[in-house]
């Protein structure tokens, strides 16, 4: 509970309720002030002209017709209260009350609130009770000249109860209004919070499992579809790749364990025998010794370079590259080698857009797919490079050989590290060649494909083809 | 040549030293990048063999201090560190070249000979010869004997990047990083059937072999007399 006062939604919500009521008491305030403000001026103004209204009267008629007049309007059924003394006696010559209140003995000339005491009438007309009833009014005295000895006193007062009572309970509800906004805003703020801190868990549960070593924890996905929400999902995505690059660690290492181990272990034997054998013999071991090492020496490089270059790193800045110029200088350099080796190597580009890529691992994958229809295409005696452009501006980058090409079942294993078909077992090479490859098309996001090579009679030749995609300014 | 090795490694940099002094060089060998520095600093050298990774002071810091006190002593490094990237942060601390390792011995004393030779006069030199080949750089043409030859431009490449280091051995590791910009290993044997074609145009019709395999290591151009 502490936990959720604590929480930057609750905080937020916090400001807001404080904001949200300070508006409703300013709102409240104003009708209050609109609506009885103006009622009570309207009050004063009635009494103040009835009192000028009889001031008239009497200045104009006297006593006598005054008094009439209090005496009539005193019987009239409202809300009017009238008092006609006498004075100094303190005669009550005509009104509806029986005694002045006493709040008038200290209220000199101006308004005033008082309480007075009516009976309650039943509905048979009997008494039934005293009902205390506010009102207000004023004093005026009355005087025939200047100088005269006595005078009279004018009350004219208007009952307010119903108004007072009015007032009251408006100004509750608005208290009442603005405690239950504050209230209001209080729960949802806590609702929110709750609602929030929920998510948040959730995303701090899976961080904590996955750092105690849980890697293929994710974060569950609500179907919000709202900005928490896609937060989780940029998050998972960022496990992926994660998660991705970790196993692409082990597998390297797995890896390295295996390939390196079996000619580690002939080494060691091979050296322990020689300790006991001839100088001739010692020098056999050594030479034997020697390749061992050059070999693992380069599955190891191999190994590191396709790491490094799944990893992103060492890819060197990707920039617009052109695949036919690359297809060029390649084929310049493998020309030589494969008119050697038998084969007729012929580059067949058509102009093609530039691709964002990295030369030196375009050239180094073009290079191990040369060197692979070097080794493998046996029988074969042709290898073509194709560049072109797909309808869709894409660029696609095949070799292409007449050999005996790779059977339809084993084509997806080949670009596993160390698959050496059963075909190949006895040629040299790590089975790397073509893991990096597949490690430079990922790094370009493109298209790596097998099929069907150059027919050459019944063999059906083998193309590696790499399609990357159209080029994007950034 | 007088060769400062700074490296960590006592086994590897004895290893170097003792092929380097086997090879007719003068070898002074720094533990860590402070002494490296020190040395450095005291005894002028012909070249530099410096680890990246060092202790005290890593390589690249030794090197881009004796650069910013002026001494342009050639420098290659070595490094376990061995794509692009790390290469062109060396090369761009002042180093001459960069070594990954593992590496072949040959492969080490053929580039450390190379940069030795950087450092000769810099005279700007636009005509090579060796034997009776010459070549000239600016208006591209090869002679034997007298004898117009004709290359492709990267014959003539290669052609002249063995020419400019006439006597010493070249790898193949550094023909195609030189002549071509490559710098990945080839399975195959590329560079040999364009050292053979190059041959047969300049050696074949002619009494005397200039350009020679060296076993185990490269090639190297010279007029053995």
């Amino acid at each position: 509970m502490f936990r959720l006062l604590r929480t930057a939604t609750f905080k937020i919500t916090l400001i807001y309720v404080v904001v949200f009521s300070g508006a409703v008491a300013a709102l409240g305030l104003f009708i209050y002030q609109q609506t009885f403000g103006a009622s009570a001026r309207q009050t004063d103004q009635i009494i103040n002209s009835e009192i000028e209204t009889l001031a008239g009267v009497f200045a104009a008629e006297g006593p006598g017709t005054l008094r009439r007049i209090v005496r009539e309007r005193a019987a009239w059924r409202d809300d009017g209260i009238y008092m006609l003394i006498g004075a100094p006696s303190g005669a009550v010559l005509a009104g509806n009350l029986t005694a002045l209140p006493a709040e008038a003995l200290t209220a000199g000339q101006g308004y005033f609130n008082f309480t007075y005491e009516r009976p309650l009438i039943d509905a048979a007309g009997r008494e039934s009770g005293i009902d205390i009833r506010q009102g207000r009014g004023k004093i005026r005295r009355f005087r025939a000249a200047p100088d005269a000895e006595t005078f009279f006193l004018v009350f004219v007062a208007r009952d307010i109860s119903n108004f007072e009572r009015l007032r009251d309970r408006t100004r509750r509800q608005i208290v009442q209004l603005g405690l239950a906004t504050i209230l209001l805003g209080l729960l949802i703020g806590l609702a929110f919070s709750q609602s929030i801190m929920l998510q948040v868990d959730a995303v701090n549960k899976t961080a904590r499992a996955i750092r105690a070593g849980d890697l293929s924890r994710r974060i569950p996905l609500t179907g919000a579809g709202d900005e928490l929400e896609n937060l989780a999902l940029n998050l998972n995505g960022m496990l992926d790749q994660i998660e991705r690059l970790m196993n692409g660690m082990r597998e390297v290492s797995d890896n390295i364990a295996h390939d390196l181990r079996s000619p580690l272990t002939r080494v060691r034997n091979r050296l322990t025998d020689a300790l006991k054998a001839d100088p001739a013999e010692k020098d056999a071991a050594l030479r034997a010794t020697l390749e061992d090492a050059e070999r693992m020496i380069g599955t190891f490089n191999a190994l590191l370079s396709i790491a490094r270059i799944e990893s992103g790193e060492g890819a060197g800045a990707m920039e617009a590259v052109d695949v036919v110029a690359i297809a060029e200088e390649l084929a310049e350099l493998y020309e030589p080698a494969a008119q050697e080796a038998g084969f007729g190597l012929a580059l067949k580009a058509h102009p093609a857009p530039p691709v964002r890529g990295s030369r030196a691992l375009i050239s180094q994958a073009i290079a191990n797919l040369l060197d692979n229809a070097l080794k493998y295409a046996a029988g074969g005696d042709r290898i073509e490079i194709l560049v072109g452009r797909t309808p869709k501006n894409a660029v696609r980058l095949s070799v292409a050989d007449n050999g005996p090409g790779v059977p339809a079942n084993d084509r997806e294993h080949i670009f596993k590290r160390f698959v050496r078909l059963e075909s190949s077992r006895t040629t040299t090479g790590s089975g790397l060649g073509l893991s990096l490859v597949s490690a430079v098309a990922r790094a370009h996001g493109a298209v790596l494909a097998v099929s069907d090579g150059l027919q050459k009679g019944d063999r059906r030749g083998l193309c590696v083809s790499l399609t990357f995609p159209a080029f994007e300014r950034r | 040549m007088r060769i400062l090795v700074i490296e960590d490694d006592t086994e590897a940099a004895a290893f170097i030293s003792k092929g380097l002094r086997e090879a007719g060089h003068v070898v002074d060998h720094a533990i860590d990048g402070e002494a490296g520095l020190k040395m450095a600093g005291a005894c002028d050298y012909d070249a530099y063999v410096v680890d990246r990774m060092l202790p005290k002071l890593d390589g690249v810091s030794v090197l881009s201090r004796r650069r910013a006190e002026g001494d342009e002593t050639p420098a290659l490094f070595l490094s376990a560190l061995g794509e692009v990237d790390d290469r062109v942060a060396g090369l761009k601390a002042g180093g001459d070249d960069y070594l990954v390792k593992p590496y072949a011995f040959s492969e080490l004393l053929a580039r450390v000979e190379a940069l030795g030779r950087r450092r000769a006069p810099a005279q700007v030199t636009t005509r090579y010869q060796v034997g009776d080949l010459e070549i000239d750089v600016i208006t591209r043409t090869v002679r034997r004997a007298g004898r117009k030859i004709d290359l492709q431009p990267r014959e003539f490449r290669l052609l002249e990047y063995l020419m400019r280091h006439a006597g010493q051995v070249v790898t193949r590791t550094m023909l195609l990083e030189n002549v071509w910009e490559y710098h990945f290993d080839p399975q195959t044997n590329v560079i040999d059937v364009h050292i053979s074609r190059l041959r047969s145009k300049i050696d074949k019709d002619f009494d005397r072999p200039l350009l020679k395999t060296v076993r185990g290591a490269g090639y190297t151009i010279e007029d053995a007399a």
